[in-house]
């Protein structure tokens, strides 16, 4: 059992080295499927083994690195970070599947995938700040790369951009980190980076900032979710992810999609709802949180509804989706913030495919604009039907994981953000008709015959596609599996929320 | 036997959409026996579990599922003579369409897609608790979306399916917020420990609501099922979400039968039925006068409003499935009006009185679009100006047609009980609503204005389709035939149901009576003890209309003795008004979907975005700095982003120093 975690990051970063350093493409793309294939196997392994009953970490390990600094490697799962954990191991090889057609620098294509893989492990499993900002920083560099080599006409603008919000927060995030590590480190006499130790100490910080405009505590709170919410992205820190997404090669969408943002997600759970009852004005922040919800959902799902470029429209249903995630998390009810964290992995799996759906009608039609598009299921069934599939599970029909997450935030959430979760009900039928309308002009009706002659995806491309949507079915109709371990978490959270008075 | 494998209900029709789907390239006719045989198992199985369970056993399991949700099943006298009429008609249809699709390279996909249509069907209606309910719901709007636009090709008909899909969806979400609501109370009635749930109930079945709805406030109870109410009026067409119904005739004319008479539109009755408990429960504050509990007025309002106003949009249509659509939404609107009206008098009576006429609905519904498609099929056009003297090489079309229509139109002979089904069922309907007017007088009369002013409508526009399409001298040149056997057969044994199925009301009456006592909730009726005799005027007067709209009919479209060119043109204002649907496409299309929603708010939302968040805010004022910023640093360094990685490490030494100099926050 020992250093199952470390293993299942070490595999991924060893494959990327030799990746690195294969000669041809077919050997870089067998390094990359079989390292992440591993990896892959532990998660599940690791899946397979964890009790969901229990609420603590699993699978703790803990080396010492910087003993003066107090920074060491801690590694461990709770059901916050397992689901993620098995998202991501699952994602990256059908990423590199669905990317095996790759070209262009192959070798370093497939290795930067598996750092990915590397970063969002560490970043999900990570119990020490200072590693757990580390990884968090890692994931930008191959993500930079991914954008700026194989991305489109303005992959420059975009990959800075995407590397400038993005670090920006991480550093104002550092900041709120690093306030808290020298408190601890003011008061205990000693230095220690350990997440849960500089979590419990916030309760110690006091003092104004800015001439008595914002309490210590609640600035670091600021900060902290600042550095997540530009990640998932929230409105209106959220412009950086469209032109993102537009530039980037598949691949790279895929797992900025379906990953990256679920890291601002993870740390609302992590970090944000730990310290939220002990701040100085929690009601005031957990309507901020609530308003940034549902300002996401509903801005998200309009703006999805004026897009032309398909690929941009997915982008900003993104947004919407994530902000089911702060909605629940913000309603602090346990099942809210399970649905929520459950739609954290809902949409690592739908999002996949509605990116590869957006792949494959590029790379076969030559155009993602809707406009241009029509009538291209005649040429290409088999993208359509599982695109169709895809958007389905989008738009939140029953019977696939979106809706069981959906119903989850909506339902618990009524208990004490009744005004939002009314709100986001509206945004439910224009959800449905971005989705059909988009279907509607670029899918069906008569063949655009200029688009000349067209082709359906190829069968690695199909296939990881295929296998999302039945693991999508799957989870929409057996949730258990890892709704139980969320909801062990969520139900932790809460009570540790409640305790302190805060109350829902 | 059959009850402990009532589940295969539904999936074996699940089984057989896999199946076809991946395997009907391969098999005879793309695969249509499969759907077949597993419809017919179904049905086979909704019969064995009809004889076990009749007359007063319900059928009952549940599994947990997530969250404190479950899973489950209940067949009750309601949910079994649904499952029985659903099977058997969707059998028929599915027979029929054996010979209707036959040179549809497509098969497959349409086999495999209404055989899942049906098993969504099925799940809604033996479903235990709302959730799963409302889950099988969507499955049904789901198969009408890829059903409708089943021929994706033709843009219109993509169209159509977004349109049945989207507008049906505003009612989901009403039904969404109803369910969302009705969880909040019961968790409250539960804390607040005035109700707790018993030993192996969840918290959203049938049983549990039902119990808890005593407990609940009035004013929310109100609120949850007028939005259950919402979800019924989206799916089954009622005013102001109709006018997906009409549209929805781009998919194949079985399509069109399968949600016109099995599998789509009853769903929306079938949940006013199935949570009649509460709806009846509701206060009566709106017309004290009328006794009738808020909801139930409201769901009486809509359905006899609607049952009219479908019904004179049914008199100018040309298409002749336009006409059919139209005529459900207006016979559904009976039905919420039986509902509603019959609930008042006669408490749960009412839930039979409206599933009888749902019942005998699908028969004869089923049969006009069976008949309709048969014409079609023949004639290569849904114009029914380009129809006319079919009944000479139609035979066996025509007389079914005819029977269906006079079902429809509700022609028996009233004190000898002889009659269509439609005679029995829509009848008892009409004096429901007298009755309500004698009891209570005033505005109650309202109810009986519609329901009798729709029955004459109804009664013409249903003989002006069989007039021009069967009689007079042919409209155009085609050589029409009769269909083949495969299509006929199932014509004919509809057109027998049509006829016969209103001898069983009595006891159809009576075994409804009994469902919701089986599960042990009772339900107020303000009913004499003395029946009310009827005088005769009232009991012959839903027979008159019907026969006098038959010899109006008979007068314009047959003998052709009025010139009804004057009143058929653009310039009379009324008819310009009616054939133009009451504007309702321009409303719900131009002007709600594409103008405020797309044109305005989509469209400044992409303003605001592009131009002031990113433009003006990021890319100018912190962007351009930032940019700089960097410029600057990669002048400094060899040039390469690699380096924000070690500009990265760096800056935090410089902040670990810096904080630590200034001693911390």
């Amino acid at each position: 059992m020992a250093a199952l975690i470390s293993l299942m990051i070490l595999i991924p970063l060893i494959g990327a080295i030799i990746t690195f350093l294969t000669k041809t493409r077919q050997q870089a793309r067998a390094v990359a499927l079989l390292s992440s294939g591993i990896s892959l196997l532990i998660s599940l392994f690791l899946f397979l083994s964890f009790d969901s009953a229990s609420s603590s970490i699993q699978f703790f390990e803990s080396y010492q690195w910087i003993g003066s600094l107090g920074i060491s490697l801690k590694f461990g799962l709770d059901g916050i970070g397992m689901p993620l954990v098995l998202l991501s191991n699952i994602v990256i090889p059908l990423t590199v599947l669905f990317a095996w057609g790759e070209t262009k620098q192959a070798n370093q294509f497939y290795g930067l995938i598996l750092l990915e893989l590397v970063g969002v492990l560490g970043v999900f499993s990570s119990l020490d700040f200072f590693v757990f900002y580390i990884f968090w920083e890692i994931v930008l560099i191959p993500m930079y790369f991914l954008i700026s080599i194989w991305g489109g006409p303005r992959k420059d603008y975009s990959a800075i951009k995407f590397f400038i919000y993005t670090h920006v927060a991480s550093l104002v995030m550092l900041l709120a980190i690093f306030s808290l590590y020298f408190n601890a480190w003011q008061i205990s006499g000693k230095p220690n980076f350990d997440m849960f130790y500089l979590l419990e100490n916030y309760s110690l910080l006091d003092g104004w900032l800015l001439k008595g405009i914002i309490t210590v505590k609640d600035a670091i709170f600021v900060a902290l979710l600042f550095g997540f919410i530009v990640k998932m992205p929230a409105v209106p820190f959220h412009t950086w992810l469209p032109d993102a997404h537009v530039e980037a090669p598949t691949a790279g969408s895929v797992i900025l999609a379906a990953l990256l943002l679920k890291m601002g997600g993870y740390g609302l759970f992590r970090v944000i709802l730990p310290i939220l009852p002990n701040s100085d004005s929690p009601e005031i922040l957990i309507t901020l949180m609530a308003i940034i919800g549902i300002v996401s959902i509903l801005y998200g799902t309009f703006l999805a509804l004026a897009q032309r470029d398909l690929k941009k429209m997915v982008a900003y249903s993104s947004i919407a989706h994530m902000g089911y995630v702060t909605l629940g998390a913000a309603a602090l009810i346990p099942l809210s913030v399970s649905g929520a964290m459950f739609q954290q992995f809902s949409h690592g799996l739908i999002t996949g495919v509605l990116f590869m759906s957006c792949g494959v009608i590029q790379h076969g039609a030559g155009t993602r604009i809707i406009g241009d598009l029509g009538g291209i299921a005649k040429h290409m069934p088999k993208l359509a039907f599982l695109m169709m599939a895809g958007f389905l599970a989008s738009l939140g029909l029953p019977g696939m994981s979106g809706f069981i997450a959906e119903f989850l935030v909506l339902v618990n959430s009524y208990f004490t953000l009744p005004t939002f979760v009314i709100l986001a009900l509206f945004g439910i039928v224009f959800t449905a008709g971005y989705h059909l309308w988009a279907m509607q002009r670029a899918v069906f009706g008569t063949f655009n015959e200029k688009l000349g002659h067209i082709h359906d995806g190829a069968n690695y491309e199909i296939a990881s596609m295929a296998v999302l949507i039945l693991l999508i079915i799957f989870f929409g109709l057996n949730p258990n599996s890892v709704l139980n371990m969320m909801t062990t978490n969520a139900e932790h959270l809460v009570r540790f929320v409640a305790l302190r008075g805060v109350i829902t | 036997m059959f009850s402990e494998i009532a589940a295969l209900i539904v999936l074996l029709p699940v089984l057989a959409f896999i199946l076809t789907l991946f395997l009907g390239k391969r098999l005879y006719s793309g695969g249509a026996l499969l759907p077949i045989a597993a419809i017919a198992g179904s049905f086979i199985i909704s019969l064995g579990v009809f004889f076990e369970i009749y007359p007063d056993k319900t059928v009952q399991q549940s599994w947990p599922w997530f969250a404190g949700m479950n899973l489950g099943i209940l067949i009750d006298p309601l949910a079994i003579v649904m499952l029985l009429m659903v099977t058997f008609v969707s059998l028929l249809i599915h027979i029929y369409a054996v010979g209707y699709m036959a040179h549809d390279p497509a098969k497959p996909r349409y086999f495999a897609e209404t055989s899942l249509f049906t098993a969504a069907m099925l799940g809604v209606v033996l479903s235990d608790n709302i959730l799963q309910f409302f889950i099988a719901w969507e499955l049904v709007g789901l198969c009408s979306y890829l059903l409708i636009g089943f021929w994706y090709f033709k843009p219109s008909a993509a169209a159509a399916a977004k349109k049945a899909f989207l507008v049906t969806r505003v009612g989901d979400v009403l039904f969404l917020a109803g369910i969302i609501l009705l969880y909040f109370n019961i968790s409250d009635v539960i804390s607040s420990r005035a109700f707790s749930l018993d030993q192996g109930n969840f918290i959203l079945q049938f049983r549990s609501m039902f119990e808890a709805a005593k407990f609940i406030d009035p004013s929310q109870l109100t609120l949850i099922t007028l939005l259950f109410f919402g979800g019924a009026v989206g799916k089954s067409g009622q005013f102001p979400l109709h006018g997906w119904l009409p549209d929805a005739m781009e998919g194949p004319t079985t399509v069109s039968a399968l949600i016109h008479a099995a599998t789509m539109v009853t769903a929306g009755v079938y949940l006013v039925a199935r949570t009649f408990p509460m709806f009846a429960a509701t206060p009566v504050t709106i017309a004290p006068e009328l006794h009738i509990p808020d909801s139930l007025l409201i769901v009486a309002i809509i359905g006899g409003f609607t049952a009219l106003f479908a019904a004179t949009m049914g008199l100018v249509m040309n298409d002749i499935k336009r006409v059919l659509a139209y005529s459900t939404v207006s016979q559904l609107g009976y039905m919420m009006l039986a509902l509603g009206t019959a609930g008042a008098i006669v408490g749960a009576k009412a839930v039979g009185i409206s599933l009888f006429h749902l019942i005998s609905h699908a028969f004869f519904k089923a049969l006009l679009f069976l008949c309709a498609g048969s014409v079609i099929h023949a004639m290569g056009t849904n114009d029914i100006r380009e129809m006319g003297g079919l009944s000479r090489k139609m035979k066996i079309t025509a007389t079914t047609m005819l029977i269906a229509a006079l079902a429809l139109a509700g022609i028996g002979i009233p004190y000898l009980n002889i009659g269509t089904a439609g005679f029995f069922s829509k009848d008892a309907i009409i004096e429901g609503t007298f009755e309500l007017g004698m009891e209570t007088g005033g505005w109650g009369w309202i109810f009986y204005g519609f329901a009798i002013v729709a029955a004459l409508l109804t009664s013409i526009y249903i003989f002006r389709l069989w007039f021009m399409t069967f009689t007079g001298t042919p409209r155009s040149e085609r050589h029409p035939h009769e269909s083949p056997n495969v299509m006929t057969r199932p014509l004919i044994i509809l057109a027998i149901f049509a006829l016969l199925f209103g001898f069983m009301q009595s006891g159809f009456y009576l075994y409804l009576e009994k469902n919701f006592e089986l599960m042990g909730v009772e339900i107020a009726s303000h009913e004499s003890e003395e029946a009310l005799v009827l005088p005769p005027i009232v009991v012959l007067m839903p027979v008159i209309v019907g026969v006098v709209g038959f010899l109006i009919s008979y007068y314009i479209y047959h003998l052709k003795k009025l010139n009804m060119s004057r009143f058929v043109s653009s310039g009379n204002p009324l008819y310009r008004l009616l054939i133009n649907r009451y504007y309702e496409p321009r409303i719900s299309a131009d002007i709600i979907g594409v103008k405020l929603t797309h044109n305005i708010a989509a469209q400044s939302g992409e303003f605001v975005d592009r131009k002031i968040i990113d433009t003006l805010i990021i890319d100018n004022a912190i962007s351009n700095t930032l940019f700089r910023l960097g410029e600057l640093v990669r002048k400094l360094q060899t040039g390469v982003v690699q380096n924000y990685a070690s500009v990265t490490l760096l800056g935090i030494f410089l902040l670990v120093v810096l904080l630590k100099l200034t001693g911390g926050i």
